[in-house]
C-alpha cells in the first residue's frame, strides 16, 4: 500500500483540478446548454491574469486578485458571445466559442508574448513526509482549495436561492423569464463563475508547472470528464474528475511498463466503456424524449 | 577644368562609386530563404526566437556581407503553429509563389512536418532544413537536399552515453520521453547503444508532450531506481518540473537532456533542482562572449539599436543556420552555381566553415553535424557550463 499510496495522492490531485475544471464547464452547459469549447483558453488566460498580479503582489494575494478579473471576463464573453446568439441554431454557439478559443490563444500571445513565464513567488509550503510517502504541497493545495469550493458550489446549488434560480433556468427558460426571474443577468453569472473556477485551476497549475501556451491542453481533460460524469450533474463532474484522476495514477503504476503512452488515451477509453452502460454519464439526468 | 566643375564631378564619381553597389544590390533579383516557424502555439517561444535569428543573420549578411555576391538575401517568414497541416499549407505557399532560381532554401520547424515534405523537397531538389534533428533526416542517399545543422538526436544520445560511460562503469539508465516523433526518433538507438556500452536500460517512461503532474513519472522512477535518467523530446515543457518533482521525491538520479533541453529557462524554472542537469548543446551560448558570432552580433544589435540581452539558443542555431547557408551561396554564386542544385554543392563543402565559431566547422557527414559539447546546468552561475570540449560522434 506505502507504493501505491503516493500515486493515489497525485491521482486525487489531479482529479481535484480535473473536477474543478469540469464544475466550470458542467454549470455553463447545465444553465445555458452550451458547450464550452474555450474552457482551456479561459484556464489559460487565468494562469496569465495570476502571472500578472504576481510580478507585483505575494503569490497568495495574486491569485486571489485574478478571481474577480476572470468573473468579469466571463460576464463579458456571455455579454458579447453567448447572449446575442441564445436561441440562435446550438451550432452557432459552439462556433462562436471555438472562435474565442482560437481569438483567446492568438490574444494571450499578443498580450503576453511567446515567452514561457514562471510565478517570482510561491503558496506556503505545505508538504510533509508521512511514514515513507512524501505527501508533495501541490497536492494538498489542489485539494485544499478545489474540494471545499467543489462541495461549496454544490451546496449553492441545491440549497441556495441562486442555485434554485439557475436550476429553474435550466429546466425551462422561458418559464422562468414568465415568472420574473432575471434570466440575463443569472446566466451571466453562471459564466462569471465558469471563468473563475477556470482562473482558479490555472493559476494552481501555473504555480506548478510555470506558465505558457502549453497549459491549454488540459481544457482537453475537460470533456471526458464531463461527460463522465454526465453534461448537466455538477456532483458528476466532481466526482469523475477524482475517479479519471485516481485511474490515470493506477494506469500510470501499472499500465504504462506494458502500456507506454496508454494513459494518455485512458480517459477517452474509460468514458467510451461508461457510456456504453450509462449514456448519460455516472450522475447525468436521463432525459426521454417523446417523439 | 573649374574648381566648381571638378567638385562636382568628384562628388558625382564618389557617390557612384559608394553608392553602385548597393543599387546594384537592390536592382538584382533577390536569393530568398524561407523559414516555416511555429510562431504560435506551444512552441511560438522557440519559433520567434528562431524567426530573431533568422531576422539578425539575414541582415547581417546584406549590410555586413555584403549580401550573396551583390544579390539581396531576403527572408519569407511563415507561420505553422507548430501543426503539421499548417506547416503544409505554408509551404506550398512559399514553393508555388516564389521562383525557383530565387527561392534557394526552405527551413522548416519539426520532425513531423519535415518527415511530411521530405519527398516532395527531394522531388523539388530544394535545399532544406529543419528545427528537427531527427535520424531519418539524415539520409543524402533518401533525401539528397536535406541538411541537418547540428548532430542527429542519435548522435546527441551517443554523447550522454559515452558521458555516462565516463562517470560510471555499468549505469543505470532510465529514458523519460515524449509519445512524439521528436521523442520516439533516439530511443531504439538509445537502447540498443547502452547495451553495446555495457549498460542497463531498468525503465523506459512514455509520456504526453506538456502534462502538469510529475509525480507518477518521478515515482516509477523511484521504483526503478536508475543513475543516470534521459530526457527527450520536451523542449522546456516539463523538464523543470520532472527535475523538482524529483527532488521533492528524493530521486537521487542525474538528470540529462538533449539540445532542446539546453536553454537558460530551464534552470530559472526549476531552481536547485536543476544543478547538474547535462545536456547536448552545439552552438554558443549569447554568453560565450570569445566566440567571435556572438560578440559580432552583440555589437550588430547594438548598431541596429535592438535588444542585446541574453538570446535564446533557438536564436543561435537560427543564425547559425543562415551564415552557413550565406556562405554557401556566396561560394556556389562565385562558382556560376547560384541554384538550389549549386547550393546542395556548396553545402555538402563547407567544411573549412565555422560560422564565426557557432559551429565546430560544417563539415556535414551524411548531411549532418556530428559534433557536440557537453553542457551542465551551474544554478549558482544561472546558466549551462562547458564540461567538454567538442566531441566528434561520427
Amino acid at each position: 500500500m506505502s507504493d501505491l499510496l503516493p500515486y493515489l495522492i497525485g491521482g486525487l490531485a489531479n482529479g481535484a483540478l480535473y473536477g474543478l475544471l469540469a464544475l466550470g464547464f458542467v454549470l455553463v452547459y447545465r444553465a445555458t446548454s452550451v458547450v464550452n469549447f474555450a474552457i482551456g483558453e479561459f484556464l489559460l488566460l487565468g494562469a496569465y491574469l495570476t502571472y500578472t498580479f504576481a510580478l507585483f503582489l505575494p503569490l497568495p494575494l495574486a491569485m486571489l486578485a485574478a478571481l474577480p478579473v476572470a468573473f468579469l471576463f466571463g460576464l463579458l464573453v456571455e455579454r458579447g458571445f453567448v447572449r446575442p446568439l441564445l436561441g440562435r441554431n446550438v451550432v452557432a454557439v459552439i462556433m462562436a466559442t471555438i472562435g474565442l478559443a482560437a481569438a483567446l490563444d492568438g490574444g494571450v500571445q499578443l498580450a503576453w508574448g511567446p515567452d514561457l513565464k514562471y510565478l517570482s513567488g510561491e503558496l506556503p509550503q505545505l508538504g510533509f513526509q508521512l511514514g515513507e510517502v512524501f505527501v508533495p504541497s501541490r497536492a494538498l493545495w489542489n485539494l485544499l482549495l478545489a474540494l471545499p469550493l467543489g462541495l461549496f458550489l454544490l451546496w449553492l446549488l441545491r440549497r441556495s436561492r441562486y442555485g434554485i434560480l439557475v436550476r429553474a433556468i435550466s429546466e425551462k427558460e422561458v418559464a422562468a423569464l414568465a415568472l420574473g426571474i432575471p434570466t440575463a443577468r443569472i446566466l451571466a453569472g453562471v459564466w462569471g463563475v465558469s471563468a473563475l473556477l477556470a482562473t482558479l485551476a490555472g493559476a494552481l497549475l501555473a504555480v506548478a508547472s510555470g506558465v505558457g501556451p502549453n497549459l491549454v491542453f488540459l481544457g482537453l481533460k475537460v470533456f471526458p470528464v464531463a461527460i463522465l460524469g454526465g453534461l448537466d450533474s455538477v456532483g458528476g463532474a466532481l466526482l469523475a474528475g477524482f475517479i479519471l484522476g485516481i485511474l490515470e495514477a493506477l494506469s500510470q503504476r501499472h499500465l504504462e511498463p506494458v502500456l507506454p503512452g496508454f494513459t494518455e488515451a485512458l480517459p477517452f477509453v474509460v468514458v467510451l466503456l461508461v457510456l456504453l452502460v450509462r449514456p448519460y454519464g455516472l450522475l447525468g439526468e436521463r432525459q426521454i424524449e417523446r417523439v | 577644368m573649374k574648381r566648381r566643375e571638378f567638385l562636382r564631378k568628384l562628388g558625382v564619381g564618389a557617390l557612384a562609386a559608394l553608392g553602385m553597389p548597393y543599387i546594384a544590390m537592390a536592382q538584382a533579383r533577390p536569393v530568398k530563404l524561407a523559414a516555416l516557424l511555429p510562431l504560435t502555439g506551444p512552441f511560438a517561444f522557440a519559433g520567434n526566437a528562431g524567426r530573431e535569428g533568422f531576422v539578425d543573420g539575414v541582415d547581417y549578411v546584406n549590410e555586413v556581407q555584403g549580401g550573396i555576391s551583390g544579390r539581396r538575401l531576403e527572408l519569407i517568414v511563415e507561420d505553422t503553429g507548430y501543426d503539421v497541416a499548417k506547416g503544409t499549407a505554408a509551404f506550398n505557399r512559399v514553393v508555388s509563389r516564389e521562383r525557383p532560381d530565387e527561392l534557394l532554401f526552405v527551413y522548416g520547424d519539426s520532425t513531423g512536418l519535415s518527415k511530411a515534405l521530405a519527398p516532395e523537397i527531394a522531388r523539388m531538389g530544394l535545399p532544406y532544413s529543419a528545427t528537427s534533428f531527427s535520424s531519418e533526416l539524415a539520409d543524402p542517399k533518401t533525401y539528397p537536399t536535406i541538411f541537418v545543422f547540428g548532430p542527429t538526436y542519435n548522435d546527441m544520445m551517443e554523447a550522454l552515453l559515452r558521458q555516462i560511460r565516463l562517470q560510471k562503469g555499468r549505469a543505470r539508465i532510465a529514458l523519460v520521453y515524449s509519445n512524439t516523433e521528436f521523442g520516439r526518433d533516439p530511443i531504439p538507438y538509445a537502447k540498443e547503444r547502452a547495451k553495446a556500452l555495457g549498460m542497463e536500460v531498468v525503465h523506459e517512461e512514455v509520456t504526453p508532450p506538456a502534462f502538469t503532474d510529475a509525480t507518477p513519472v518521478v515515482l516509477n522512477l523511484r521504483r526503478a531506481n536508475p543513475d543516470f535518467v534521459i530526457l527527450q523530446g520536451y523542449a522546456l515543457s516539463v523538464e523543470p518540473l520532472i527535475l523538482r518533482t524529483a527532488r521533492e521525491q528524493g530521486l537521487q538520479a542525474q538528470f540529462m537532456g538533449t539540445y532542446y533541453s539546453a536553454e537558460l529557462a530551464l534552470i530559472q524554472r526549476a531552481g536547485p533542482a536543476a544543478e547538474g542537469f547535462t545536456v547536448t548543446y552545439h552552438n554558443a551560448y549569447w554568453y560565450d562572449t570569445l566566440v567571435p558570432a556572438v560578440d559580432e552580433m552583440r555589437k550588430f544589435r547594438q548598431r541596429k539599436g535592438r535588444d542585446t540581452s541574453y538570446r535564446p539558443t533557438y536564436y543561435m542555431g537560427s543564425l547559425a543556420v543562415v551564415l552557413a547557408i550565406a556562405e554557401a551561396m556566396r561560394r556556389a554564386a562565385g562558382a556560376g552555381k547560384l541554384t538550389r542544385a549549386g547550393l546542395v554543392e556548396y553545402l555538402e563543402k563547407l567544411g573549412d566553415y565555422n560560422g564565426l565559431g557557432l559551429q565546430r566547422s560544417y563539415q556535414f557527414v551524411n548531411h549532418r553535424l556530428p559534433y557536440t559539447k557537453l553542457y551542465r546546468a551551474s544554478v549558482k552561475d544561472g546558466r549551462f557550463n562547458a564540461i567538454t570540449d567538442w566531441l566528434k560522434l561520427a
